[in-house]
């Protein structure tokens, strides 16, 4: 065994070691290297993706991750600026094709290497904090193509100088133009805006300045709007077409600024094409763009409402003031409704019924209507124009249309209880003569005026009609217990309530003895069914038919006031009246009396009387005569008095004075109200308390507040406070 | 009638590793188009008609395949699980294995699955779970990582070899270590790792009157919403304690809230981020301090808009002393356990007010009691319903509005759990004596 030679065991260190091949990195790398380059050079169908994919995965499994992923990037780097040095040759117009033709080129060619790269995206990319493959792609391309320095600004001013191509109507491929720019998007959205969107706004707003101030030196306004709204259009669908539609709003704003915004006092006041003359002319297309062109500008609308507002004051203030047209007051609320029909047009067909131009519009109105203090007369004379003989076939909406037109006059009135004297005037006048054409369109009217100033405005005015007809069964009473009054004189009574009815001072006559005495006869009859009322006779108010046979035998039926009727009646029993033989006769009052004589004497065709001296007016040494020679193809012959429709100055200093004295009672029940709830008040906030109370239906005079505060102060309704004057007290 | 056979257009057929596979395009549709799969239905990458050939192991393929066929994972005992995630891998399918291998997280349905064991030497300081299912784990001065697999370790973190107090995940990739510093040498506190290279990517720093300081970091918490921040409490040589607070991204400081006089924030047991209140809440607790305190912070006013402390309290009898505390934002509470796994609630509404203990959730655990090295009660939430608490080798689980314990886990082997950690749809528990740490998961959905 001694001999035995000991062998030694020697272990051999393993000489493979477990790491595969050193050269196995950079075999791998240059098949996937090769691969990269195939894809680019289109021979993508030659190589296996298995075989790819498992080689990329080994190498970020044997730790080349680096390697790979470095080698992906100068590989990809050099193919690049391959690609870039394509772009640069490309000639002229085929730049753009050749830019987008790589582009899809290397999209491709990124997705396949990414999936090739796949299992490298997901494991070594994430924990090595590196570029994920696609995004690695997107920015290689950006930095090596877009912004490479030859490209760059090439790019750009290609892309400019096509939409500014097309801007000048030339036709541009659109298709092109759009991967163009998705490219750039795709790049980013800081590289769409660094390298095309800024650059794309200011050469726009540059060539926008110019072709605004080219158009608005060679067109009218119209005309200008009209390219102004091309440009918008063609830039939204620009946007539409080939860019970012988040552009949008930066372009618009844009044009909008240059070609709008720039110019709009410019526009809006250019001579015989501006804004005024649009609205003089009801051009509803150019004021329609006008509007929704200005709509997107600041303080564009307010540009326009201005401007209408002024000249609607203007040309309304000439309106109410002009001498001459307050000479028709129908004419004169005529021309205000149609003032207002067409305003009302232009607002619906052009201002898309803005509720601010629609304020503007009524504002204006309640400015100038305010003007002319005969307003509110005109207005109700406009109504009993209508009412007396306007509306007579006339369909009943076409009523209610001007009626409905009326009132929103009556709206803007400030002096409603003036409005409200006169009308009741006129009704009045329009129920006792009879002439009033249409009952319902009367009483709509009234539930027009009770709906827009409540019960107590209309009240009265309703009690006229209640007295209308119950006269009318009085009188058929009166008959029916007088059956022997068949012949002789007729007489129809109104009795009218006092009150409601607009009161006039009472200057009775000397009716003739026939008249007189059915008069009794009626007064007897009334009161014996109505006991503790009083009856007065309104002479003034009434009028008579008469038949009357002239000198040559023809016969006439007269149609006279009472005062005329009993003037006449005393020619039954003379042939020569002198003036003061009249008067005293009547006792008709002395401008009344004139007036009448004037109108049987002195009226060409209803001269029934003849006068000595022939002369217009009447004098108190006048002499009188039944006019023989008097003649008229008409029978019914009738004897207007001459009145002025329009009320006389003193009239209308009479009217003004009892508005003022109705007021007072108003004023201080508001003053009452107000102080009752309050209990104490300063006099600025109580006067203006007082104003908004009232200005629902007139407008109150401070100095008549303060007088009314102070007429309440002297009868303990109210006092001073001790200490601070300017405050009142309510006292219980 | 039905026609049996599927279109031939549908159908793929696969060699791999010279056995044939027939599946359809379909089925591998369920891989996604970011797998192995997705580029070969492509248009220009067509498979052709004939079979696709792949050199990769068949058994493996076979599970891959039933995996994306019915979604179950089922691998057979003949298949090494790190065989089969490689392969998963390679297929880009790894993420269906993962959410295919254990079921959504519920505390009461929770099954042991396996005990891993290491090398560290002493004890173990902290466990993390990571968002995905790994792990880390902190043992003196070193930190273990391990992905959801578990099978396979990453590079173990230090930080230049100072002793390791708490670890925290930022996002699944990163994780931040907090260590105690050295003097004079600027080593130590809080550094930032990458999970998967083990590379300290930056250091965050503290400076004091411009001037950079070293620290000891300890107790961490991180804030995603708003603006991501990182906290830690802090400890610098020259009385400069408090929470320190950067930027998880950048490593910038962006703030500094000093500890005041009579306070404890440098020492802090626990940090916990409440997301609704924007608060910071800071648990610096017996037996490290002498006394307990819990405040939370307002880094916006920089106020202690909450606190509460033990100091000057009378000593009962069984001396119920803070070992643990954790807010419940949902219920407004403050949950905190004592040694002897008592819990017990404060009101976060009302400043000042006492604990109420709980006696419902008292298990008597008497002659069960801890040997020589006992491991405190700690406490965690998940998803703010259900509580758990460690105690000795025992976890238990805590449901409902009075929050009655419902469940307890436990493996005998390893002694005391000296931290645990609740992420990723799993449990981990650490113990103390033996390097051994356990996982819990809940079983895959079932299958009717």
């Amino acid at each position: 065994m001694s001999n035995q030679k000991k062998r030694n065991f020697q272990i051999e260190a393993f000489k493979h070691r477990v790491v595969v091949d050193p050269k196995y990195a950079d075999k791998t790398w240059k098949v996937l290297e090769h691969a990269i380059h195939e894809i680019y050079n289109h021979n993508a169908s030659g190589l296996s993706f298995e075989e790819l994919y498992r080689n990329a995965y080994n190498m970020v499994l044997h730790k080349f991750g680096e390697k790979l992923y470095s080698g992906l990037v100068s590989t990809m780097t050099s193919h690049l600026k391959e690609i870039s040095k394509s772009i640069e040759a490309a000639q002229g117009e085929s730049f753009l094709e050749e830019l987008n033709r790589k582009w899809n080129d290397h999209n491709k060619a990124l997705q396949m290497i990414r999936d090739i790269l796949m299992y490298m995206d997901r494991t070594y990319i994430p924990s090595n904090h590196k570029t994920p493959v696609h995004e690695l792609g997107l920015n290689l391309w950006r930095d090596n193509i877009i912004h490479s320095s030859k490209i760059q600004s090439r790019l750009l001013n290609t892309l400019l100088e096509l939409v500014h191509r097309e801007r000048t109507g030339e036709v541009i491929d659109r298709g092109l133009m759009r991967n163009i720019i998705k490219m750039l998007m795709d790049l980013g959205s800081a590289v769409y805006q660094e390298d095309f969107e800024k650059h794309f706004l200011e050469v726009s707003a540059e060539f926008y300045k110019v072709e605004s101030q080219k158009f608005i030196e060679c067109c009218d306004c119209g005309e200008y709007l009209k390219k102004a709204e091309k440009r918008l259009n063609e830039e939204i669908e620009r946007v539409t077409h080939y860019l970012d539609a988040k552009s949008e709003i930066k372009i618009t704003s844009v044009v909008e600024k240059e070609m709008i915004a720039n110019h709009m006092p410019r526009l809006v006041h250019m001579e015989n094409s501006g804004l005024v003359n649009m609205l003089l002319d009801d051009k509803y297309e150019d004021l329609g763009r006008m509007y929704n062109l200005f709509r997107r500008v600041p303080n564009g609308l307010l540009t326009i409402r201005e401007v209408m507002t002024s000249h609607l004051r203007e040309t309304g203030k000439q309106l109410v003031t002009d001498p001459e047209r307050l000479k028709d007051p129908v004419e004169f609320v005529q021309r205000l409704l149609d003032e207002k029909d067409k305003y009302d047009s232009i607002i619906n067909k052009a201002f898309s019924n803005d509720k601010t131009f629609q304020n503007a519009l009524t504002n204006s109105f309640e400015y100038f209507i305010n003007l002319n203090a005969r307003s509110p007369e005109f207005i109700s004379l406009f109504v009993d124009d209508k009412l007396r003989k306007g509306l007579k076939g006339v369909s009943e909406e076409d009523v209610e249309i001007i009626l409905d037109k009326v009132m929103m006059l009556f709206r803007y009135l400030q002096e409603k209880d003036v409005f409200e004297k006169y009308y009741k005037q006129h009704l009045a006048k329009r129920l006792l003569s009879g002439k009033t054409v249409s009952d319902d369109a009367e009483r709509s009217l009234i539930v027009k005026l009770k709906t827009e100033c409540g019960y107590q405005f209309t009240s009265k005015l309703e009690g006229m009609f209640t007295d209308m007809k119950t006269s009318q069964d009085t009188m058929q009473g009166f008959y029916a217990s007088h059956p022997e009054l068949g012949e002789g004189p007729t007489l129809v009574v109104q009795v009218l309530t006092t009150g409601s009815w607009p009161t006039q001072p009472s200057s009775t006559c000397n009716l003739p003895s026939e008249m007189s005495a059915l008069c009794e006869k009626f007064r007897s009859y009334y009161l014996g069914t109505h006991t503790g009322r009083r009856l007065s006779w309104q002479t003034n108010m009434g009028n008579a038919d008469m038949k009357a046979t002239f000198g040559k035998g023809q016969k006439h039926e007269l149609n006279v006031s009472t005062y005329q009727m009993c003037v006449l009646m005393l020619f039954n029993n003379a042939e020569r009246l002198s003036y003061k033989e009249i008067e005293q006769a009547t006792e008709i009052p002395a401008p009344e009396l004139k007036r009448c004589l004037q109108s049987m004497a002195c009226v060409k065709g209803k001269n029934v009387l003849r006068k000595e001296p022939m002369s217009k007016d009447i004098g108190e040494e006048d002499a009188f005569f039944v006019n023989d020679k008097f003649s008229s193809k008409f029978y019914k012959v009738k004897i207007g008095t001459v009145v002025a429709q329009k009320e006389s100055e003193p009239e209308k200093q009479e009217t003004r004075q009892r508005v003022e004295e109705d007021r007072k009672p108003q004023i201080e029940a508001a003053l009452v109200r107000i102080m009752k709830s309050r209990r104490v008040l300063d006099h600025n906030n109580l006067i203006s308390e007082v104003t908004k109370q009232l200005q629902q239906r007139f407008l109150p005079n401070p100095t008549e507040i303060k007088k009314r505060i102070e007429s309440l102060i002297e009868r303990d309704f109210l006092e001073r406070d001790n200490v601070d004057r300017k405050l009142y007290r309510y006292l219980a | 009638m039905i026609v049996a056979a599927p279109a031939a257009k549908d159908r793929v057929k696969f060699n791999v590793g010279g056995r044939i596979f027939e599946t359809t395009s379909t089925t591998l549709a369920n891989a996604g188009r970011d797998s192995f799969f997705g580029p070969l239905f492509d248009e220009n990458q067509s498979a052709g008609g004939g079979e696709f050939f792949i050199d990769r192991n068949p058994d493996c393929f076979a599970v891959v395949l039933d995996l994306l066929r019915t979604g179950d994972l089922n691998i057979p005992p003949n298949i090494p699980e790190r065989l089969l995630y490689r392969e998963a891998s390679f297929y880009g399918v790894l993420d269906h294995v993962r959410s295919a291998k254990w079921g959504p997280f519920d505390g009461n349905r929770l099954r042991y699955s396996k005990s891993i064991s290491g090398t560290a030497p002493g004890d173990g300081t902290a466990i993390r779970a990571a968002p995905d299912g790994g792990c880390a784990v902190a043992h003196g001065s070193i930190v273990h990582v391990y992905d959801w697999m578990l099978s396979e370790e990453h590079p173990p973190l230090t930080l230049d070899h100072q002793r390791v107090n708490d670890v925290i995940w930022v996002d699944p990739e990163n994780l931040a270590v907090s260590a105690c510093e050295r003097l004079g040498r600027g080593d130590g506190g809080l550094g930032l790792f990458n999970k998967t290279s083990g590379r300290l990517r930056f250091k965050f720093q503290v400076t004091h009157d411009n001037q950079v300081k070293s620290f000891t970091a300890g107790a961490l918490a991180t804030a995603q919403n708003p603006n991501h921040r990182i906290f830690s409490s802090c400890k610098g040589r020259s009385n400069e304690y408090g929470i320190g607070v950067w930027d998880q991204f950048t490593g910038k400081q962006v703030d500094f809230f000093y500890e005041s006089p009579g306070w404890s924030l440098g020492d802090a047991d626990r940090l916990q981020w409440l997301e609704e209140r924007n608060c910071l809440l800071v648990a610096t607790l017996f037996p490290r301090k002498d006394n307990c305190y819990i405040s939370l912070l307002d880094f916006r006013t920089k106020d202690m808009v909450w606190s509460w402390s033990d100091v000057g309290a009378p000593m009962t009898v069984d001396e119920r002393r803070v070992r643990d505390g954790i807010a419940m934002e949902g219920n407004n509470a403050i949950c905190v356990v004592n040694e002897y796994e008592d819990l017990g609630f404060m009101d976060l509404r009302m400043n000042g007010g006492a604990i109420r203990w709980s006696s419902r959730s008292r298990l008597i655990m008497k002659g069960r009691m801890p040997d020589d090295e006992p491991c405190y009660p700690k406490l965690a939430l998940h998803d703010g319903g259900q509580l758990f608490s460690s105690m000795n080798d025992c976890i238990s689980v805590f449901c409902g509005p009075d929050m009655v314990m419902t469940s307890r886990l436990r493996r005998g082997y390893g002694g005391s759990i000296c931290d645990f950690s609740i992420g990723g749809d799993r449990l981990f528990a650490l113990h103390s004596e033996e390097n051994v740490f356990d996982v819990w998961e809940c079983p895959p959905p079932p299958v009717i």
